[in-house]
């Protein structure tokens, strides 16, 4: 669907973030041909600069139905005393960056279940990279003692990282968190534990302003620190080159200059490491530091005035934090009057700083003012400020490249596509994707390919993103994690697909372009080894049954948009065409028809089968045989994918996926073309029938309606109708409206017109299915859609079926003795609004035959459901750009918001479906073993 | 309608007479049946003990002779002109209904509907 779903955060994250945190949003958005909805996912991430400031990034993803996996990020930006160090552990001259300022980043993730965790295997490989460094480069020379004392250990090392930018963290946990929390972890604490009590112990001092007081209450408990389970493993945290030097991690150091931005001043939570600073280590203090500031940094000027350490305003600014406060004049009102916060011009003219870390927290600071803050974002794109972030994109220092992609993703993030044309007319495009290709940093590929995502929802970018990126996202990101192996060599085993943000964010925007149009999918399939990936990554989903995510919803998603017009646009396509599409849509190949008795029911069938009103093709299958593995697109309509698609609609909790699932069904088995016909008996050979209708009682409107419209295009095999048709109906009509008031589930128009549509292609041809029809109670339901619906669209279609009833003679007895007439079965007069609606006794129907074949279905197809008459075959499928236009002009966030509300009662209903299982088993009776007999007589 | 082997069988019946339709050399009943001590019973969709190997009716063909007689589809059949159909082979049943000799059969069939109508009409607490 259209749906450009973005969404930048659930309310509850925010308050439960009120803190001051910055969010970053990655922006989901789904798009999905035909109707997919996307799945909203918000992500919040909190940006504090400076010492105390913590920068906290919480995901929530809304999209996983089963648990609601939350998580967070947090990246702490403080900026340190920078004293440059050579391996010696002297000061560097050239090294020094003038502005001293350090930022570290801490990113962390934790699922908020607290079963899942996300691991950044890349991430752990560079923290002890650089944490061996820098230990072996400065700490090893440390004369003080203490200094090793505190440090020596990798622990006590990560712990106070963690205190320090764990204020935010620890007022963040909500209380009922922490009971358990410090039990689990208190073993990796077990080392700092007596240092933080230290430094606790000189908070708590009355020194602490009244006014703070229980923020610094909480902040000052151990506890609260601890809770963060996460922040003390090693592997979320990927630092970055600069943090090599274990000096700047020190809080102590921190505190010693708050000089960079203001904004990072505000977070300074760490008051009381400054004051134990001094106290720990000896180190020189920064007089040239200070110099510099004072030369050369005009913007920091007005918060260096203010005294360094101290602790007051440290609270102060936890207290503006626990507002929720962003706006740095509040802020800095309620501060030290004698510095302000720098206005946003200023900000974006920091960004072109000679110096980097100014660069960098410039950048980090628009990120945290962009937040859900469009007003900002149009600022600082009408202030220019979108081409100098796109040019940080390329600076080496990955601290600087880090910060101006957070804040483009923040950017890029909403409604106002002016910001994502904005980042794309300075070819922002290219130069993310140069840097994808170039960093190693998971935490940038995350930032970059949120970026991506967010730029995907825009219609006009999608194709400038694939021209750009297209092979590039699929060679470093989906391949890789998605595990599939170009070319296995023996050793190597199969390996799963990893579940990673960035694959996650990968295959979102995949998604998203994936939706645009026939080039697009041209593109796609034939990009080298995504659909093999993809393919690779949904096994190995099943295989693991872990079928929620929401990247195995954009898999699914991308799968199914791709799978859309195969028949027509694949290369080589005209050889595989049903010549018997031709004369008949709905009956099969001749070819077909003399192998055709020869399975199911052994000879007697032939005989009784004439007893029928119509000839039963009843097509064996036999799939060509092939010479080579199929590859590439071939992949996509391949029978084999059936059953992948049948165990995620059999498996998954996921509405999304279920009807992408569904709707890939629907996409193969459109179509006259010959695997088109092997889909569809193929579903029926994999007990796919059964599965589709249990999912008629769905409590999802999207689900139901997919596997109606897949119904409908399955049982163009005359065999599939059948059953279908014997099956299928009850759970069919009881999704209809009945009389004025809707059923429980209050479907959609556009539901119950798939619906109707699908009743009206099953009892077409097939007076046995309308007799079942009939036995389902369904006249009445007819009628009354008939006659009252408020749609022209569902009593349109319901005339047709209706009229098609009508049409079997042998059945006018029945009705009529159920008491209904002709009038019942005529259509309300479609040229008349609906108001007037008619039953004029007079109207003659001898001259006007009631069932006029075509015309009834060739009319009705207004929205998305395409008339097969009028588009033959291809009616069949499941549309993409008109659907998607229509929609997406009412979507949009409003479209999210619902959509995530079924999600999270998923779990239940599907349970509560689940265990409704039907006992009718739907299967083709010849393709099991024993072979059920079945003898007219 | 299930039952433990070697008990006899309670169930609500009901009588059903179809007059045999010729077509050319043949003589149609108008339906079709799918079950049989031979056949695997937990294909039958019809049947509400899985393990039922009863003889069911699976299909009908619209106004066909089947249908004018008011049989439907999912009928479980008890007996054909008296013989019992709860215990044949598939083709046993087959035969016992295609007789080229007779016009007409006589069935007992259940169904559920049946049976529910009788407990209604019986109250709720009768047991049958």
């Amino acid at each position: 669907m259209p749906a450009e779903v973005k969404q930048e955060q659930s309310p509850s994250n925010a308050t439960s973030l009120a803190m001051m945190q910055e969010p970053q949003e990655v922006v989901e958005e789904t798009v999905t041909i035909e109707e997919d909805p996307g799945t909203p996912t918000s992500h919040v991430s909190v940006v504090t600069s400076d010492d105390g400031t913590t920068r906290r990034t919480e995901t929530k993803d809304m999209s996983t139905n089963v648990k609601v996996t939350k998580m967070v990020k947090t990246v702490t930006t403080r900026t340190v005393r920078q004293v440059p160090l050579g391996p010696d552990g002297l000061p560097l001259p050239e090294g020094s960056s003038p502005l001293g300022s350090y930022t570290d980043s801490i990113d962390r993730r934790y699922m908020k279940n607290g079963s899942d965790r996300f691991i950044t295997p890349q991430a752990t490989s560079t923290l002890t990279r650089s944490y061996n460094n820098s230990y072996n480069d400065s700490y090893g020379e440390t004369p003080e003692s203490q200094y090793v004392r505190h440090y020596g250990l990798h622990d006590g090392y990560a712990d106070l990282t963690d205190n320090y930018g764990s204020l935010s963290r620890g007022v963040n946990f909500r209380p009922p968190r922490y009971p358990y929390l410090p039990n689990s972890y208190r073993p990796e604490n077990s080392y700092t534990l007596p240092i933080r009590k230290d430094d606790y112990g000189h908070v708590a001092q009355p020194q602490v302003p009244m006014g703070s007081s229980t923020v610094d209450l909480n902040r000052s408990q151990p506890e609260r620190f601890q809770p963060e389970p996460y922040g003390l493993e090693d592997d979320r945290r990927s630092l970055g080159p600069e943090e090599e030097e274990p000096y700047e991690l020190e809080p102590d150091y921190s505190t010693a200059n708050r000089r960079t931005l203001p904004g990072a001043n505000r977070g300074r939570t760490h008051r009381e490491p400054l004051r134990d600073g001094p106290r720990v280590r000896g180190y020189p203090d920064d007089p040239i530091e200070a110099e510099l500031i004072d030369e050369r940094h005009p913007y920091i000027h007005g918060m260096y005035s203010a005294p360094l350490a101290q602790p007051e305003r440290g609270s102060m600014a936890s207290l503006d934090r626990m507002g929720g406060r962003r706006s740095p004049s509040i802020d800095s009102i309620r501060k030290d009057p004698r510095w302000r916060d720098p206005d946003l011009p200023e900000v974006i003219a920091m960004l072109g700083h000679p110096i980097d870390p100014v660069k960098s927290n410039a950048a980090a600071y628009l990120q945290h003012l962009c937040y859900e803050n469009d007003k900002i974002k149009k600022d600082v794109r009408q202030l220019k400020g979108i081409p100098v972030l796109v040019g940080l994109l390329d600076h080496p220092k990955s601290e600087v490249h880090r910060k101006a992609c957070g804040a483009l993703r923040n950017i890029s993030y909403g409604k106002d596509n002016d910001n994502k044309v904005a980042i794309k007319n300075c070819d922002g495009i290219p130069a993310l994707i140069r840097l994808l290709r170039k960093t190693n940093d998971m935490e940038v590929r995350e930032l970059i390919t949120g970026t991506l995502w967010n730029l995907s929802s825009y219609e006009p970018l999608k194709m400038v993103i694939i021209n750009h990126g297209l092979q590039t996202m699929t060679n470093e990101v989906i391949i890789p994690h998605s595990g599939w192996e170009h070319e296995p060599n023996e050793d190597s085993k199969p390996r799963d697909a990893e579940w990673t943000t960035v694959f996650k964010n990968t295959s979102g925007c995949l998604r998203n372009v994936s939706s645009d149009g026939a080039e697009a999918r041209r593109r796609l399939r034939e990009c080298e080894g995504l659909v093999d990936a993809l393919l690779h990554a949904l096994q190995s989903a099943v295989g693991k049954k872990d079928m929620d995510n929401k990247s195995v919803e954009n898999c699914v998603c991308i799968m199914r948009n791709l799978s859309y017009h195969v028949h027509k646009e694949v290369p080589g396509a005209e050889k595989f065409q049903d010549p018997s599409a031709l004369q008949a849509p709905g009956s099969v190949g001749p070819q077909r028809k003399k192998k055709d008795d020869a399975g199911c029911f052994g000879g007697k069938k032939a005989k009784g089968r004439k007893n029928g009103e119509n000839d039963k093709n009843y097509d064996t299958l036999d799939l060509p045989k092939r010479t080579e593995p199929s590859k590439g697109f071939e992949l996509l309509y391949q029978p084999e994918v059936v059953r992948l698609y049948l165990s995620l609609l059999t498996e998954s909790q996921n509405y999304n996926t279920l009807e992408a699932a569904a709707g890939a069904l629907q996409n193969l088995s459109a179509g006259q073309w010959t695997w088109s016909n092997y889909i569809r008996a193929t579903v029926r050979k994999e007990k796919g029938l059964p599965i589709l209708v249990e999912l008629l009682r769905s409590d999802s409107d999207k689900v139901v309606r997919a596997v109606a419209i897949a119904l409908r295009n399955l049982s163009i095999d005359r065999r599939n109708k059948d059953l279908i048709g014997s099956y299928a109906m009850r759970d069919l009509v009881s999704n209809l409206p009945s009389g004025q008031q809707r059923p429980a589930k209050n479907l959609e128009e556009d539901t119950v017109v798939a619906i109707l549509n699908t009743i009206h292609e099953i009892v077409t041809d097939s007076s046995e299915n309308a007799r079942s029809l009939i036995q389902a109670q369904a006249i009445e339901k007819l009628v009354a859609i008939n006659r009252t619906s408020q749609s022209a669209r569902e009593t349109k279609a319901a005339s047709h079926v209706l009229q098609t009833v009508w049409s079997y003679k042998d059945l006018r007895n029945a009705l009529t003795k159920d008491g209904w007439n002709k009038s019942h079965f005529q259509p309300t007069v479609t040229a008349t609004p609906k108001a007037t609606k008619n039953g004029k006794p007079g109207y003659d129907d001898t001259t006007l035959p009631l069932m006029e074949k075509n015309q009834g279905t060739r009319k009705c197809g207004s929205g998305d459901m395409i008339p097969m008459d009028e588009l033959g075959p291809d009616g069949y499928s499941t549309i993409d750009q008109r659907d998607k236009d229509c929609k997406y002009k009412t979507g949009d966030g409003s479209v999210d918001l619902t959509e995530r509300e079924p999600l999270k009662n998923d779990t239940n209903r599907k349970h509560y479906i689940r265990s409704n299982r039907p006992a009718v088993s739907l299967v083709d009776a010849c393709d099991v073993k024993p072979q059920p007999v079945d003898s007219w007589v | 309608m299930s039952f433990v082997p070697g008990q006899p069988v309670t169930a609500v019946v009901q009588r059903i007479e179809i007059q045999k339709l010729r077509q050319g050399n043949n003589l149609i009943l108008g339906f079709s049946i799918g079950g049989g001590i031979d056949q695997d019973p937990g294909q039958n969709p019809f049947s509400e003990d899985k393990t039922d190997k009863g003889i069911y009716v699976t299909r009908i063909t619209p106004g066909g002779p089947a249908d004018v007689a008011g049989l439907m589809m999912g009928d479980k059949i008890m007996q054909v002109n008296g013989w019992d159909m709860t215990m044949v082979t598939h083709d046993k049943a087959r035969k016992r209904l295609t007789k080229k000799n007779e016009d007409v059969v006589r069935l007992l069939v259940t169904r559920k509907s049946l049976e529910e109508a009788v407990k209604h009409s019986m109250g709720t607490y009768h047991k049958q």
